[in-house]
């Protein structure tokens, strides 16, 4: 953390230059995905415009909170709690996502389903 | 409320410089003090828990003598035009079932268990069992008080609209519950509505005191108190602060997307082409997932049933160590298990969503974690119930408390291993099997852990012992009539008799030969314990009356307590005066050992206090941490 | 009593106490747009409708985002200036971040206002179109007229957007009946020279209402017998109602509607509920008490049937209640409902309206056309549908009501798709020159679905001007005259010069039956909006509430720091790191909504 007047002026230095760089990779993230000469992939939106997009903010995200919320000299504590959120956050979408893709399989009396085949004989006891 | 103005006689004779004389509403009203925020809360949430007592009792009339109206011992509460909106010729209707049921589910869990387990004593006991003067926001304490309490009259408010209070149960599934309640033209004055507001306020009352609590746990420890010399009480209220932080927000969401279906009209959590009786095909835009909802929800629910265990046992670990004379066993490996516990119970919760048609693959993880989570807690109660060994044990009432809850927790948390497998869980789910188990871990598991911490503290709140006799005179009642109640639910519930049903299950009376499940059993062979339970219900409120009697009168009449320290305990909370003053301490504190010191071989007397100096004759520990504040 | 570390940092942690407060807290809030995002991927990827792609204008987002980050850079500066005792500097980039909060809100309010008010229509063969909805009145002839600019309007004007019906009877539920509709229906029937009034009953010239029993209710025919001589002597309401007594209340034939009228029948129908309800529970319990003793083995469902009540159980005990009450209108009417009171969809030439509030309206139902000036049309989800049924899209599409001889306004729409279906080929041989194919013969790139099937406003806009100059897709000045990013900042302007000369969106009357929803750009209007209104408006809400706490800081916070700079400087930085994680959140949401 900054601390003596020296530091914070060049601190300061630091997040105006950083802000800068949040202006450049916003307007990169539009032009990729406005702008018909950078089209990547298919004629007009596809994933890997989203990917592009998703990477950019990703790295925006990364440094206002490494730089402007001061987290690179921040206690460990702190990153413990910011971890677990993004642990949380990451569960929450990844295994609801889990769930979602893999549903039952129905199969059809005559068809079964890949784990039942109805024309299995089950052995009377 | 007489109770604070017992806790707060202590104020005139206190020597703190910093105090002046407060007015009788910043005083008790609109009090930051966390002793006082503390017994808002338990006052507030007894009574809740009272009214969600009431309604299951109604419910168990419908039950048991299903057709018949209710008798006026139960129904004089009603007024004349509620009963003749509710009731059919005075017999409860399935909409009035609903409507008891959702709101018993929510007031109690909400309302009722977790204000009192987390809030309530957190609030009173943290503070003090740190050695902190209050916690580290005391103005938020007494939002998150307010918020609660507005969140709550919201939703018991509810009973009185046109609509009646919610009715999808207390899990308010859409697609129904985005639709009860639907035409009602100023939805702001539909019972779904306001309890889907209601859910907002609770929720952030908890998410600010969760915020509160962890950072007075990790900010305000005293000097000495490192870590591992926290009183297990402390951990259990550090696991559930981050479990109320992390996991609320999903519910918090999923409560405001349904409450935009309602109100403006979206569609999160409508499928397309809905169609109902009331209004034929939805103008709605579809395309949303109930399925999400449920994520959602359970995502917060599964941590929640935490929420409402670890007081519980944070009050029982407490309670043992006293009446046993010896330290807690296995301190460490408690820890972790309750660390480790509140990890899993993030990745757990689908294991109430097996019948939502989840592959195979899926399924497994969350039936793996599930059978792992039972790990931490068998650790948990193994060492309680090791720790009694070799103990000298004091049979109080406190205790009596706390030994009721480590089997009757047993059968709960047993009860619910068959459920965690999905195989077994297709035959059980929505049984009353499920209600059977949940009950027991909550009813005569957590509530009881919770009646041990009221009867251990109350002496340290108000002066006072609560009644000996009258104390017996609501235990063994209340163990029995539990068991009453709650046993015959795992049997009716393995025979697939369907939870939910307000009219006591008449569909399953023909006795068909081949609806007998893999036991050999037809649900028609256990009907006839319905009145069995409904009486266990209703005389287990009876016994209810000896605490209500003993709580209220014991404050003016009950015997004084002799010092300050009346248990001979090791802990914080009782090297203040009684009760403890505005500030707590009167003396620098400071912590040179860990918690249970009882019994220890080289000390004379049988308990060493946390607090206190240690001998000359050895090195003084010098105190971990920083210099005087 | 002070508490410890509010200023200083505690030794072995390293923090003060609101710094852990407020990183715990911003742990909750990830997890909070954490769940909102999960909806967002949940929704959108199990979306069974074409996901919008690029339906909000980007620039006011850009801005925004730029905005936004500037205020990151702002606060962070402030709070520099704090440490440094700068007092003035400190003010002075407060002040500019809670400005550019400002500037951010009022942006977001702009787009919000253009969404709005922008309607859209989804007609029951799936063609959206998207437009701006005319007022309407109802004319002396009982006409449906649209009204557009400067035209006089002979009568009320309403949205041409809601169910005109003719009613000859309404029927209100005494409980629910809604007191602003009530009162709607009696100024449009004021309006239309009509009235509303009780009516007539057979064989008598009113209704009597009962809220408890009055002496002679015992026999039905003497009851009615001494409610007539009672009419006949008392003859005015106000007379009879001092008869009859407080619980009770008589409504003689042609009493006009009134809310007022309405609450005081409610009352005694919620009395008479009541009493019937007490005596029946009595009875019923006694038949219950006799049942069990008859039959002290058997099980409740063996002996309900024993224990059930019977007419001659409650004669004379219970009144009769009445919970709807029915009025005539005098003449009929068509009374204009708007289209969120109707409880269930009207079908063509339906004789019968149910609104929500139970009230039941016989009649017939009028023309009730929704009648707009177009500015999109979107067969993408027709497309979809088609592909769906194996059916070649473009056919569908053709045949489509939009382009049938039943819509009035067909031509326009037909010289419309032409010249949009050329332009598409074009794109689509300049995509194969630029890129070529691929080995089996297919083209490496094609137009997008949003551009094969769906003509926005911006398309409408150019086709016109291409008309006027007689230029066609294909020609390079055709290019030149489509609008680009920075027009039309927030949306369609229905009220822009060039769009007015040229009637460059056409008008469109969609018949009620074809309408599936009708909608606003509202989270009602599909679940694409719904999660872009929640995202973004719990996000502004936490912008508002960053900017009143910076905003307190900035204005009150004098005193603090004559006494204490250092707190200051400390629940500043707190304030300031909730600020960099709202700006955190707009990092994403910005491509997300706008971009993808």
């Amino acid at each position: 953390m900054a601390d003596t007047p020296e530091e914070i002026k060049k601190a300061q230095k630091k997040y105006l230059l950083i802000g800068l760089i949040l202006f450049a990779f916003t307007i990169v993230t539009v032009a990729v995905a406005t702008v018909p000469a950078l089209d990547f992939g298919k004629h007009g939106f596809d994933t890997w415009d989203a990917i592009i997009g998703l990477c950019i903010a990703s790295v925006k995200a990364t440094l206002v909170a490494l730089i402007f919320m001061h987290l690179n000299h921040e206690k460990k504590s702190i990153y413990l709690f910011i971890v677990l959120g993004v642990l949380g956050g990451l569960s929450l979408i990844g295994l609801t996502g889990w769930a979602f893709i893999d549903p039952i399989e129905y199969g059809t009396a005559t068809e079964g389903n890949g784990f039942f085949n109805p024309e299995m004989v089950i052995e009377e006891e | 409320m007489s109770a604070e103005a017992a806790a707060d006689h202590g104020d005139h004779d206190h020597h703190d410089e910093h105090h002046h004389e407060l007015p009788f509403y910043k005083k008790y009203i609109w009090s930051t003090d966390h002793k006082v925020i503390g017994i808002q809360y338990g006052i507030t949430a007894l009574l809740f828990l009272a009214l969600g007592f009431y309604l299951m009792m109604v419910m168990r009339w419908s039950i048991a003598y299903p057709e018949e109206p209710l008798p006026s011992w139960m129904s004089w509460v009603f007024s004349d035009e509620w009963k003749a909106r509710w009731l059919q010729d005075g017999r409860v209707t399935g909409d009035t079932y609903n409507m008891f049921g959702a709101m018993h589910g929510t007031i109690m869990v909400f309302l009722g268990i977790v204000p009192l387990g987390f809030a309530a004593f957190g609030n009173f006991v943290t503070p003090l069992q740190i050695g902190a003067v209050d916690m580290a926001f005391p103005r938020l304490n007494m939002i998150s008080y307010w918020c609660y309490l507005v969140g709550g009259l919201i939703m018991v408010g509810s009973f009185f609209m046109e609509s009646g209070a919610a009715k999808s149960g207390w899990t308010n599934y859409s697609p129904l519950a985005n639709f009860a309640d639907g035409q009602i033209v100023n939805q702001f004055l539909a019972g779904q509505t306001q309890w889907l507001l209601g859910m907002v306020f609770l929720i952030s009352s908890s998410l600010l005191g969760a915020v509160n609590f962890l950072t007075t746990i990790i900010n305000l420890r005293a000097k000495g108190l490192t870590w591992m010399r926290l009183p297990f009480f402390v951990w259990a209220m550090l696991v559930t602060g981050f479990l109320l932080l992390l996991a609320f927000p999903p519910l918090e969401v999923a409560a405001l997307m349904q409450l935009m279906d309602r109100t403006v009209g979206s569609s999160f959590f409508l499928p397309s082409g809905l169609y109902t009786s009331g209004a034929g095909i939805i103008e709605a835009s579809g395309g949303g997932s109930p399925l999400l909802y449920q994520h959602l929800f359970w995502f917060l629910g599964h941590p929640e049933v935490y929420v409402l265990l670890l007081p519980a046992i944070a009050c029982v670990a407490e309670v043992i160590p006293v009446n046993t004379r010896k330290p807690l066993w296995g301190y460490k490996p408690m820890v972790w298990s309750i660390l480790i516990l509140g990890f899993l119970s993030f990745v757990v919760w689908a294991h109430h969503m097996y019948l939502t048609g989840m592959g195979p693959v899926v399924s497994t993880w969350f039936q793996t974690t599930t059978v792992l989570i039972s790990v931490p807690s068998v650790i948990l109660l193994t060492s309680m119930v090791v720790s009694l060994w070799g103990g000298s044990i004091r049979f109080n009432v406190p205790m009596l408390w706390a030994l009721a809850f480590l089997p009757m927790f047993g059968i709960g948390g047993l009860t619910g291993l068959p459920l965690a497998f999905n195989l077994v869980d297709l035959h059980l789910h929505d049984t009353y099997y499920v209600i059977g188990h949940f009950h027991y871990v909550v009813a005569p598991g957590v509530l009881f852990g919770l009646f041990a911490g009221v009867y251990h503290w109350y002496p340290k709140v108000t002066g006072r012992h609560l009644d000996t006799f009258l104390g017996h005179l609501h235990f063994w009642p209340s163990l029995i009539f539990m068991n009453m109640l709650f046993f015959p639910m795992l049997v009716q519930g393995m025979a697939g008799f369907h939870r939910r049903w307000y009219n006591g299950g008449d569909a399953y009376l023909s006795k068909a030969e081949d609806s007998v499940n893999v036991f050999g059993n037809t649900v028609a062979e256990w009907i006839y314990l319905n009145p069995v339970m409904s009486w266990g219900a209703w005389l287990l409120a009876l016994s209810q009356i000896p605490f209500v009697i003993n709580f209220i009168a014991s404050i003016w009449v009950g015997k004084k307590i002799k010092n300050d320290n009346p248990y001979d305990a090791t802990t914080l909370e009782w090297a203040t005066p009684t009760p403890p003053p505005h500030g707590n301490f009167t003396f620098d504190i400071a912590v040179f050992r860990g918690p249970y010191e009882y019994s220890r071989d080289d000390h004379e007397g049988d308990f060493f206090p946390q607090w206190e100096e240690p001998k000359r004759d050895k090195p003084a520990e010098v105190p971990v941490e920083e210099p005087t504040r | 009593m002070e508490i410890p570390y509010t200023v200083t940092a505690r030794k072995d942690t390293g923090l003060f106490n609101a710094k852990v407060g407020i990183w715990l807290f911003l742990a909750s809030e990830v997890m909070l747009f954490g769940g909102l995002f999960s909806g967002y991927v949940f929704l959108r990827i199990y979306a069974d409708y074409p996901w919008p792609e690029r339906a909000l204008p980007v620039l006011p987002g850009l801005i925004n985002t730029f905005v936004l980050i500037g205020s990151s850079v702002t606060v962070v500066f402030a709070w520099a200036a704090l440490k440094m005792r700068q007092w003035r500097r400190f003010q002075f980039f407060m002040a500019i971040t809670i400005a550019c909060a400002g500037i951010f809100m009022v942006l977001k309010g702009l787009e919000y206002n253009a969404k709005w008010n922008h309607q859209a229509v989804r007609m029951d063969d799936f063609t959206i179109v998207e437009g701006h909805t005319h007022k309407a009145v109802i004319d002396e002839d009982g006409h449906f007229h649209e009204v557009h600019e400067g035209d006089d309007p002979h009568g009320t004007p309403f949205k041409a957007n809601a169910v005109i019906f003719k009613a000859e009877r309404v029927s209100f539920s005494l409980v629910r009946a809604h007191e602003s509709w009530i009162d709607s229906m009696l100024s449009q029937a004021e309006e239309r020279h009509s009235k509303l009034v009780a009516q007539k009953q057979k064989g008598t010239t009113g209704i009597f209402l009962y809220g408890a029993l009055v002496d002679f209710e015992a026999d039905a025919d003497k009851r009615k017998a001494a409610e007539e001589d009672i009419v006949k002597e008392y003859q005015t309401a106000e007379k009879i109602a001092r008869k009859i007594g407080e619980k009770s209340l008589y409504i003689p034939d042609g009493t006009p509607l009134s809310y007022a009228l309405l609450k005081k029948a409610r009352e005694i129908f919620i009395a008479g509920r009541a009493h019937n309800a007490e005596i029946r529970t009595g009875i019923l319990r006694t038949k219950w008490k006799d049942a069990h003793a008859n039959h002290p083995d058997k099980g409740n469902w063996e002996i309900a049937d024993e224990a059930k009540i019977t007419p001659e159980d409650t004669a004379g005990q219970i009144v009769k209640v009445l919970s709807t009450l029915a009025f005539e209108m005098d003449p009929p009417v068509p009374l204009v409902l708007n289209r969120s009171w109707i409880k269930r969809p009207i079908p063509a030439k339906a004789e019968q309206a149910e609104l929500r509030d139970d009230t039941t309206l016989a009649g017939a139902l009028q023309d009730s056309p929704l009648a707009l000036a177009v500015d999109a049309v979107d067969f993408r989800w027709m497309a979809q549908k088609a592909v769906e049924a194996d059916k070649d899209p473009m056919k569908v599409i053709e045949s489509s009501w939009i382009f049938s001889d039943k819509n009035e306004h067909a031509a326009e729409y037909k010289k419309l798709w032409k010249m949009h279906k050329k332009r598409i080929e074009k794109l689509e041989e300049h995509l194969v020159e630029k890129y070529k194919r691929d080995k089996l013969g297919n083209p490496k790139r094609v137009s997008t679905e949003t551009e094969r099937y769906r003509m926005g406003w911006k398309d409408l806009l150019q086709y016109a001007k291409a008309e006027e100059e007689g230029v066609f897709p294909g020609e390079e000045k055709f290019d030149d005259l489509r609008p680009s990013m920075t027009d039309g900042f927030t949306g369609p302007d229905h009220k822009n010069a060039d769009v007015k000369r040229l009637h460059a969106f056409p008008e469109l009357k969609v018949p009620h039956e074809k309408v599936a929803m009708a909608s606003a750009f509202t989270p009602k209007w599909n679940t694409y909006y719904a999660i872009y209104f929640t995202l973004t408006g719990l996000h502004g809400l936490h912008v508002i509430g960053g900017a009143l706490v910076l905003g307190y800081y900035l204005l009150f916070s004098k005193g603090l720091y004559r006494q204490n700079p250092e707190w200051l400087a400390n629940r500043v930085e707190v304030g300031g790191l909730f600020w960099h994680f709202v700006d955190l959140v707009w990092i994403f949401l910005f491509p997300i909504l706008y971009l993808m």
